[in-house]
């Protein structure tokens, strides 16, 4: 399990008391909005920012205590802004990280993220939605070839560069490949609608203070969202009881 | 090209360019006559060729091979691709720190050590003023750093009885001439180790190209992992500036000529570079010893007249990719 137990920050964003429990085999969305500490929470879990007080553990150790080398063995973290770096060929970018070389975890990376044709590709030469992608097959490939457990993926605005339909495939493909590999995938995301129909469990941050967490279901209700957002919000539902939540 | 065929090419040109270093201004025939020990031949030119010649050109050689690894690293390592040993201070610490432990008549052995740590501390000074990786605040730190180097190393020859220290041509525009051959082999054995301690940074290097935070959560301890990178470039830069004075742009020139014909694929350029930085040494000291024959021309000046316009021509194309 990977759990955030009560963590405090002042920089880059300001964090008060914040605790979080992940699962293995779960998507975990983070929601919030702009400026609520979301993307700092993420690199808290993932080891890169250390907390003022307070602790992230996984399995059970604090990560504090284990090296990086070992780390990496148990979470990969796609920023997202992820580097675009010139020169360096997609297929070399897939080997970064990866300390096990293994050719079934690489294709089984490059399968989920459909980039057969961009292995050849410079990584300077993609756009935004294909440099996500090849970013998300590296970090897919270095967990998949660790034979660790609990291993935990962590996502900065993973849709941020595709379009609606693309967004949706993606997440339901990360869902899958959480639930087939049991990884624990967090995802900080800013649209609501996706994490209602993706998210298993969802923790709702306000200016760096967690409002609620907990199921999907249990947490994003009208009030909550409302409150969240600072903003009036309407919910809308199908025939057949799917949700969907607008403003104004 | 294939990389190996690029480094077949560059040991070739290396080799060619030595070997006319070797025998310039000599007749050729006389020179194989004396390598060869022919019957008639000139013991002079033989001791000449073998114990002037030889070391000095492996001198050059060997020291453009680290400045131009220092050049690559520093240049990987603090995301910059204008850093140089030289333009960043590093090269002005080590250099005055040599000066200083020559001047405190440390013996020879301790020279270098001495050189390595005034480029370690100039590079902490550097660091600390520059907080961090923004391109412009390094190399304003680094004029900093070097233009306080400098000018304490030309107060220390200058305020000297004159002594065992050398000339501040020789420590501000560096020289080849004069090389022994244990110089020669020193720094040799220094540019073959580094090379390979630097090449076995390659992961590290490779995964810093996608930042620092990606390269810490890609496995890499990218505090202790830098370091050592940093540690290996300010190592052959003090190396170089203790036997040879400061010889500019080279570890700036090497890998950006490089980058240019090969592509910008991290593993190539750092099996290269030290090839290129080679040649280059090789040719600027040919150049310098032979332009204005007798006389001889420090061979900083050769690097910096050919390093400080490609500098500016670098510099003006960055600045066109930001606009």
């Amino acid at each position: 399990m990977l759990e955030a137990r009560a963590l405090c920050l002042q920089h880059p964003a300001r964090l008060d008391d914040v605790s979080a429990t992940l699962r293995p085999g779960e998507l975990s969305v983070i929601l919030g909005p702009n400026g609520a500490g979301k993307s700092t929470l993420l690199h808290l879990l993932g080891g890169a920012t250390r907390p003022l007080s307070g602790a992230v553990w996984l399995d059970g150790k604090p990560l504090a205590a284990l090296s990086a080398a070992q780390l990496a063995r148990q979470r990969a973290l796609v920023e997202q802004q992820p580097a675009r770096p010139a020169g360096m060929a997609v297929d070399t970018l897939l080997t970064i990280g990866v300390a096990e070389h293994s050719p079934a975890a690489r294709q089984q990376a490059i399968d989920y993220t459909c980039i057969h044709d961009l292995l050849h590709r410079d990584c300077a030469s993609l756009s935004g939605g294909e440099l996500a992608r090849v970013h998300l097959a590296r970090a897919l490939h270095q967990l998949l070839s660790s034979d660790s457990a609990p291993r935990y993926l962590l996502l900065d605005e993973p849709t941020a560069a595709l379009d609606i339909g693309a967004a949706n495939l993606q997440l339901a493909s990360l869902r899958q490949i959480a639930r087939q590999h049991q990884l624990g995938m967090v995802a900080v995301l800013h649209d609501v609608n996706l994490a209602v129909q993706h998210a298993d469990r969802v923790l709702l941050l306000k200016a760096g203070r967690a409002v609620a967490s907990g199921s999907a279901d249990d947490t994003l209700q009208l009030p909550l969202l409302q409150a969240l957002y600072d903003t009036p919000l309407r919910e809308l539902r199908d025939d057949n009881g799917r949700r969907a939540f607008i403003a104004g | 090209m294939t990389t190996r065929s690029w480094l077949l090419l560059l040991a070739s040109l290396t080799g060619l360019a030595s070997v006319i270093s070797l025998l310039a201004g000599h007749d050729v025939a006389s020179s194989v006559a004396a390598l060869l020990q022919l019957p008639g031949h000139d013991p002079l030119q033989r001791m000449l060729l073998l114990e002037l010649r030889l070391p000095r050109i492996v001198s050059a050689a060997a020291a453009g091979a680290l400045l131009a690894c220092a050049g690559l690293a520093i240049q990987a390592r603090f995301h910059n691709d204008l850093a140089e040993p030289g333009l960043i201070g590093i090269s002005g610490g080590g250099a005055l720190a040599a000066a200083l432990a020559l001047a405190a008549a440390w013996p020879a052995q301790l020279v270098s050590v001495a050189a390595f740590a005034g480029a370690t501390l100039a590079l902490l000074a550097i660091q600390t003023l520059a907080h961090g990786r923004a391109a412009a605040k390094l190399l304003l730190a680094g004029v900093a750093v070097n233009a306080l180097c400098g000018s304490l190393l030309t107060l220390l020859i200058t305020t000297l009885p004159d002594g065992g220290l050398r000339n501040v041509t020789f420590w501000l525009m560096g020289s080849f001439a004069g090389a022994s051959a244990t110089q020669a082999a020193l720094l040799l054995t220094a540019a073959g180790v580094i090379a390979c301690l630097l090449w076995r940074q390659a992961a590290f290097l490779q995964a810093l190209q996608l930042g620092d935070r990606a390269a810490f959560y890609g496995g890499f301890d990218v505090g202790r992992e830098g370091w050592r990178t940093v540690l290996l470039a300010t190592l052959a830069c003090g190396l170089v500036v203790a036997q040879c004075g400061m010889v500019g742009f080279i570890g700036l020139m090497a890998p950006h000529i490089l980058r240019r014909l090969i592509g910008l694929q991290l593993r190539p350029l750092l099996l290269l570079t030290p090839l290129a930085g080679a040649l280059l040494a090789v040719l600027a000291d040919l150049i310098a010893s032979q332009a204005l024959y007798p006389a001889e021309l420090p061979v900083g000046v050769i690097t910096s007249l050919a390093g400080a316009p490609f500098f500016l021509y670098l510099l003006a194309r960055q600045r066109g990719a930001h606009a």
